[in-house]
């Protein structure tokens, strides 16, 4: 492998994770939107009443907005792979690419040409061909994320790929295995549904905003009431989801799951508490203090009373005899690089499921090359790379935490504001509105600690336990990498300014067509391009 | 006729949903649960939509 200059590493991770982060300010409440937009037309297909299909044309109006300026950024972090992480690609490419390259046909061409029906369709279609269509602009949202999450999970789980000693890349052997990893499927219906719970909050804020000014009182409690009950259970659901998120770290990514637990120790069930807070100090790898709550972590985990979750200290024990045999398996597969011998290949196989593990040890070698290790070093070498397999536990344990909490409060928040909005009693509330106004950015930031707690989770790889990410990136300059992360944080900064100016534009504006108060229609912006359907109705 | 092709219609979208459901509720759990689930949370929010039709008289000032 060539090598890569550790600065050039660092600035590449840095770029990715903004570029996703700022990526996923957008993501959410499209992935939202689009079925909270199909549930208020199908209530006015249904009912044929005209707040409905108001209310579908506002919330589609600001959906068009997110969904006009966030999908440039997305376009660029598919090139990234190939710019920034052209290791990787190499490595990872058949498995990475096949679903990055369905997206891209399926999922997005289908959610865009939609797109242009759901807003241009009004007034040409029939009501139920309308609904149809923004039915597939739904569908087809949510399936691009499907296939992005299909991608992540073969990143964390890889299921469906072997490695090949002649090509020295992952190859393809089963899509069906790749399309059904349960690690896919738990992240799929986490992230869309942490999506859902993102666009209910949106909606639920906006209208509180209405109702605390008074203004679009029918068109503000039907869409409040909509929102919080399409929260409540996205809520249960993210839960549940996220659950089961953890219960599979457990079984394959057990340095992400102690991590995330704070855990450097082996847990004593069923005793073990489940820690509130606590100082991780990565560098004496230990917690400087710590609050728990007892008897949680065991059932919570393992869903059993009596299995033990391994800390990190005895992980980092079991890691050596891997880091050992890995620098054989490396060492074989270089020289069968070169000789083609059945012995070296047959030492290669013998070791290969350790390969990942001899690959980090690089790190520790002259020239980033294991061969290079003398003999009587590679204990130190071993030594040296046990700490390796850990990610950074503070910002694990907390991104973490920070999402955990976050989730706990959109509970309690669209619980009661369902039941005060069923027993109609909102605008009593001063309160409760304001608080959900103010709610609106925290299921973004749930979804930012998300992502970070997945992804810093998952380090030191980029193919778990198969590929460090030190050695998937690209053999840049570390100037080149400067300026390209300047140019992004410039670009999307302007994104991210016009779509907060424009969100809180269209939405203080109010609803153009609102049948319930003509009376308290707002002065007619003047036309833009964000002006969808501006005769509609 | 329209009727006829209307049932033929419905009668595919069952088949093909039971064949979704036998295929994909045993390979894939989640994304099944998905399915359903999205289904059900557009269903309980727009009836709670309709059931606030039903408490309310639109036109009035009372409390929402
Ligand atoms: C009790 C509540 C929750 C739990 C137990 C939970 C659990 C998890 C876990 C374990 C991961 C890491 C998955 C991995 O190994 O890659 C994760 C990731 C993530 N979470 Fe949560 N989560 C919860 C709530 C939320 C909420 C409320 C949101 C947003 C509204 C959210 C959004 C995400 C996102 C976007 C990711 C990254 C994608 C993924 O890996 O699925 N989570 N969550």
């Amino acid at each position: 492998m060539e090598f890569i200059d550790p600065n050039v590493v660092d600035l590449s991770r840095f770029q990715f994770a903004l570029t996703a982060l700022y990526h996923f300010m957008f993501v959410p409440l499209t992935l939202g939107l689009t079925f909270m937009l199909a549930a208020m037309e199908t209530v006015y297909v249904v009912t044929g009443r005209q707040i409905y299909k108001d209310m579908a044309q506002f919330w589609g109006k600001l959906f068009g907005i997110n969904f006009a300026i966030g999908v440039a950024t997305g376009i660029t972090m598919e090139f990234e792979f190939g710019t920034n992480w052209s290791m990787y690609s190499h490595f990872f490419g058949d498995m990475f690419g096949t679903p990055l390259a369905i997206e891209g046909l399926m999922a997005f061409f289908m959610e865009s040409t939609f797109v242009g029906l759901m807003f241009f369709g009004w007034d040409r279609l029939s009501k139920q061909a309308h609904l149809a269509i923004t039915y597939l602009v739904a569908l087809g949202s949510n399936l691009s994320a499907l296939w992005i999450l299909i991608a992540n999970a073969g990143m964390n789980m890889p299921e469906g790929a072997h490695f090949d000693p002649e090509t020295m890349r992952m190859q393809f052997e089963s899509f069906v295995n790749l399309v059904f990893n349960p690690d896919a499927q738990a992240k799929f219906v986490h992230t869309s549904v942490a999506g859902y719970v993102s666009a209910a909050m949106f909606v639920m804020g906006i209208s509180a905003f209405y109702l605390l000014r008074g203004q679009h009182r029918q068109f503000a409690a039907r869409s409040f009431r909509m929102a919080a009950l399409f929260g409540i259970i996205s809520t249960v659901a993210v839960i549940t989801l996220g659950d089961v998120l953890g219960r599979l770290d457990y079984e394959k990514q057990p340095t992400k799951i102690a991590a995330i637990e704070g855990l450097w120790h082996t847990s004593k069930p069923p005793f073990e508490p489940w820690i509130l807070a606590a100082l991780p100090d990565d560098a004496k790898q230990e917690n400087h203090f710590e609050v728990g709550v007892p008897l949680v972590l065991t059932p919570l985990i393992t869903h059993t009373f009596d299995q033990p979750i391994t800390g990190m200290h005895e992980l980092e024990d079991a890691a050596g005899p891997r880091i050992r045999s890995g620098i054989e398996a490396v060492s074989a597969l270089r020289r069968y690089g070169v000789t083609h011998s059945d012995v070296d290949l047959a030492l290669f196989t013998q070791h290969e499921q350790d390969m990942g593990y001899g690959l980090l040890a690089a790190r520790h070698a002259p020239n980033q090359d294991v061969t290079n290790i003398p003999e009587n070093q590679i204990d130190a070498v071993v030594k040296a790379t046990q700490p390796d397999i850990l990610p950074n536990v503070f910002v694990t344990f907390w991104s973490f935490r920070f999402m955990v909490f976050l989730s706990l409060w959109f509970f309690a928040l669209f619980a009661i504001s369902a039941y005060v909005s069923l027993k109609r009693r909102l605008e009593h509330n001063k309160l409760l509105l304001k608080l959900c106004m103010w709610s609106i950015p925290l299921p973004i930031l749930a979804t930012e600690f998300g992502w970070i707690t997945a992804e810093a989770g998952r380090q030191p790889w980029t193919v778990f336990g198969w590929l460090p990410t030190f050695l998937s990136a690209s053999s840049h300059g570390v100037s080149y990498m400067v300026f390209s992360l300047i140019g992004f944080v410039l670009l999307y900064s302007v994104f991210i300014a016009a779509e907060l100016y424009l969100m809180f534009k269209f939405a203080r504006l109010g609803p153009e067509h609102d049948s319930m108060e003509p009376h308290a229609q707002h002065d007619a912006p003047k036309p833009s391009a964000f002006d969808m359907h501006p005769t509609a109705s | 006729m329209t009727k006829l092709l209307r049932l033929a219609g419905l009668a595919v979208v069952l088949v093909v949903s039971l064949l979704f459901a036998v295929f994909v509720g045993d390979q894939g759990p989640w994304y099944f649960a998905w399915v359903i689930g999205t289904v059900m949370i557009i269903l309980i929010s727009g009836a709670g939509a309709i059931m606030l039709d039903a408490q309310s008289n639109l036109s009035s000032d009372e409390e929402i």
